[in-house]
């Protein structure tokens, strides 16, 4: 890597990490080029990809009129702005949202509900020995317990209290290795970062000095 | 004791990761059987055979992430499959993949157009998704620099799903679930998930429910994967400091119960006397 | 009108994804208009993603005019914003430096901004955690302990170290971890969660097909 590059990369690492001590005037300078840097990368990614590549070139270049309705679709997003007309986005909103609902409608029920619930109940049959069929009983009993704990629409009180009680407790279990792996997650960012500065960017010094 | 200044913990947090790239100690990394058994369900596809490699992640984690994106690009250049790369994150993603599968290509001699193509980012998962199942070119009518897919040789013979033999998701968000519920579950591609540590605990769910092959969570399961490929990278090097920062936090959870727990009994006996 | 139309464009467009799903999309007449409207809500989508950027632009603008509070580092926030949008959607014939292939501005500001600033925020949250680890995780009552206990527990079993002094242990603890407690307990749980989520996204959906759910369309 260019020693440009590095420094680059280690000024705006070490401007971010300043925040740990206290906030600054660097940290703030850092994080708004930060937030201009983020808006401004989808211009040149949706610009290219989608404006030209899915709309104009398709359009223009190969006589694909009927682009022209999510062209004006996409248009009427831009009422918006203007509180006269603003209305007219809402059509725009409600096609992706139709269309997004369209398909969850299906997709949730036939790729999520169904073979959760499946895999529940075939577990139970006891062909992979008595182990597994204590560890399928388990489950039948956290995926109940876990639901009814989320169901508020009913008091918790008496048996259903009861397993809602056990629900709180496997959904601890659940959550405190939540934790365990989110430790570990947001440990590996930092080994990231870290790794860069040592290796990268101190190892740069050799050069320099 | 009980409020110590929090910069007192980001140090000791700082040295903990510092310290083992002075010392380093190399202890060996086992393999758990959610990794073990995606690492088989990968070797045991036809050699040759189409495969998308899905790049659903944010620079923010490439800690994590970009280490089992290559050491899935470095598995199925092995086995001389043909990659298909995309993404449906906007920030970024297109950009890594395009770097990650070049830098594997350039150690095993592959040729963009023939044995990868990177497909780059299209707004919208659930369209993109659900739009491949019919055609792939009508999603993704060019490649991520704009070539248009009829001149890429490697393309000519892929329609939609039906020619994809297996899905290497790697993500660090929502959009795995996407490719369970409507790719997996829609049209049966057989897929695998390598996600952050954060997603891990969900996945077991699916992995149990024999919708996904198996998982790797976090950089464990990248070094995991590091291992079965007989080849150690960058997630085995940050396993010792990984394991160095859990102690210190475990030590922190300890110190801080036995100050609260001193502290309260101490509270109690003023109040009473 | 103003609401009837965008009730009824939702209505039309999830009906058709709906009843796609139940014929071949490759050949019958439905199956073709529903990857037609698939294909077009990435471009009214990609629009949504401009009118975002044209928001934060219009707001640090007029903060900027205004020389509100912390105005100049929203100045930098918009010359950033231009910096990397305008040499991306120049032509890369013109210069190597237009476009977004490697080598161009946008890439480079990508590569060596961009994609460490974002890796270093989330870097933070180490400290954080660590810090919330200290203070704020008690033992105070059975639950908590519960979860104390297996969060230590999953921190041991997934480092080399930890791993190898549970191994120390009878009884191979780290193959219980993995059965009882990834692959019982929280799988159970996990379950239980994508299940609700689940039946409330399939919910929600129907409603806004049906037009009940209409909070999206804001007021006005």
């Amino acid at each position: 890597m260019e020693l440009l590059q590095i420094w680059v990369m280690a000024f705006f690492t070490l401007a971010l990490f300043s925040f740990l001590y206290k906030d600054n005037p660097v940290y703030k300078l850092a994080e708004h080029i930060f937030a201009g840097l983020t808006a401004g990368y989808q211009v040149g990614l949706i610009w290219d990809t989608i404006i030209l590549q899915k709309l104009w070139d398709p359009m223009i270049g190969a006589g694909q009129w009927q682009l022209l309705v999510p062209g004006v679709l996409g248009v009427f997003m831009f009422a918006r702005f203007w509180p006269r007309i603003s209305w007219l986005s809402r059509i725009s909103l409600a096609f992706v949202m139709g269309t997004t609902a369209g398909v969850f409608l299906v997709t949730e029920l036939h790729g999520r509900v169904l073979p959760q619930m499946q895999w529940t109940m075939l577990a139970l049959g006891g062909e992979n020995g008595f182990a597994a069929t204590i560890l399928a009983i388990i489950v039948v009993i956290g995926v109940i317990s876990t639901l009814i704990y989320f169901y508020f629409s009913k008091e918790h009180t008496g048996i259903f209290g009861g397993a809602a009680k056990v629900g709180i407790w496997f959904i601890m279990i659940s959550f405190g290795a939540h934790f365990g792996y989110t430790v570990m997650g947001r440990v590996s960012l930092l080994i990231g970062r870290v790794q860069f500065l040592v290796e990268d960017w101190i190892g740069s010094f050799s050069t320099i000095f | 004791m009980e409020q110590i200044d929090r910069r007192w913990v980001y140090l000791l947090v700082g040295l903990a990761v510092v310290i083992p790239f002075i010392i380093p100690m190399k202890f060996p990394v086992s393999v758990s059987p959610e990794a073990q058994s995606f690492y088989d369900a990968v070797e045991a596809l036809p050699d040759s055979c189409t495969v998308m490699l899905v790049f659903d992640y944010y620079p923010s984690t490439v800690a994590e992430t970009e280490p089992m994106a290559v050491v899935g690009a470095r598995h199925l250049f092995r086995k001389h499959c043909k990659i298909i790369t995309l993404t449906n994150i906007p920030y970024g993603a297109p950009s890594m993949a395009e770097s990650v599968t070049r830098r594997v290509a350039a150690e095993t001699g592959k040729e963009y157009g023939k044995d990868f193509v990177n497909l780059g980012y299209k707004y919208g998962y659930v369209s993109v998704l659900k739009g491949m199942g019919q055609s792939i070119e009508s999603i993704f009518p060019t490649d991520n620099s704009g070539t248009p897919l009829s001149e890429l040789p490697m393309m000519d013979s892929i329609t939609n799903y039906r020619q994809i033999s297996f899905i290497f998701e790697v993500a660090d968000n929502a959009t795995a679930d996407y490719w369970i519920s409507i790719v997996n579950a829609g049209y049966g591609v057989p897929m695998g998930v390598a996600m952050t540590a954060v997603m891990a605990p969900k996945y077991y769910a699916y992995v149990g429910s024999k919708q996904i092959v198996g998982l790797l969570g976090g950089m464990k399961g990248a070094a995991e994967y590091e291992i079965l490929l007989g080849q150690p990278d960058t997630a085995f090097r940050g396993m010792d400091i990984q394991s160095l920062v859990h102690f210190l936090i475990i030590a922190f959870v300890i110190v801080g119960n036995i100050a609260f727990f001193v502290g309260r009994a101490q509270r109690r006996k003023g109040r009473a006397a | 009108m103003r609401t009837a139309a965008p009730v009824f464009v939702a209505f039309a467009s999830g009906l058709i994804l709906v009843v796609a799903f139940f014929f071949n999309e490759e050949t019958t007449t439905i199956g073709k208009l529903s990857h037609q409207l698939l294909d077009w809500v990435i471009i009214v989508g990609g629009f949504t993603l401009l009118l975002g950027l044209v928001s934060i632009t219009r707001v640090n603008w007029a903060a900027v005019k205004r020389r509100s509070d912390g105005w100049i580092y929203k100045l930098f926030t918009i010359i950033a914003i231009f910096v990397t949008a305008i040499p991306s959607v120049l032509s890369p014939d013109w210069s190597p430096l237009f476009g977004r292939a490697r080598g161009s501005i946008f890439d480079w500001l990508f590569n060596y901004l961009q994609a460490p600033m974002m890796a270093t925020m989330f870097a933070t949250l180490a400290f954080y955690i660590a810090s919330a680890a200290y203070r704020a995780f008690r033992a105070r009552n059975a639950e908590a302990t519960i979860l104390l206990l297996t969060a230590t527990l999953v921190m041991l079993w997934r480092v080399p170290i930890g791993e190898a002094l549970l191994n120390l242990l009878p009884g191979n603890i780290p193959d219980l971890i993995n059965t009882y407690v990834m692959n019982g307990a929280n799988l159970a749980v996990q379950r239980g969660i994508i299940v609700g989520a689940a039946l409330g996204a399939a919910s929600m959906s129907l409603r806004i097909i049906l037009g009940i759910e209409r909070t999206y369309m804001g007021k006005g």
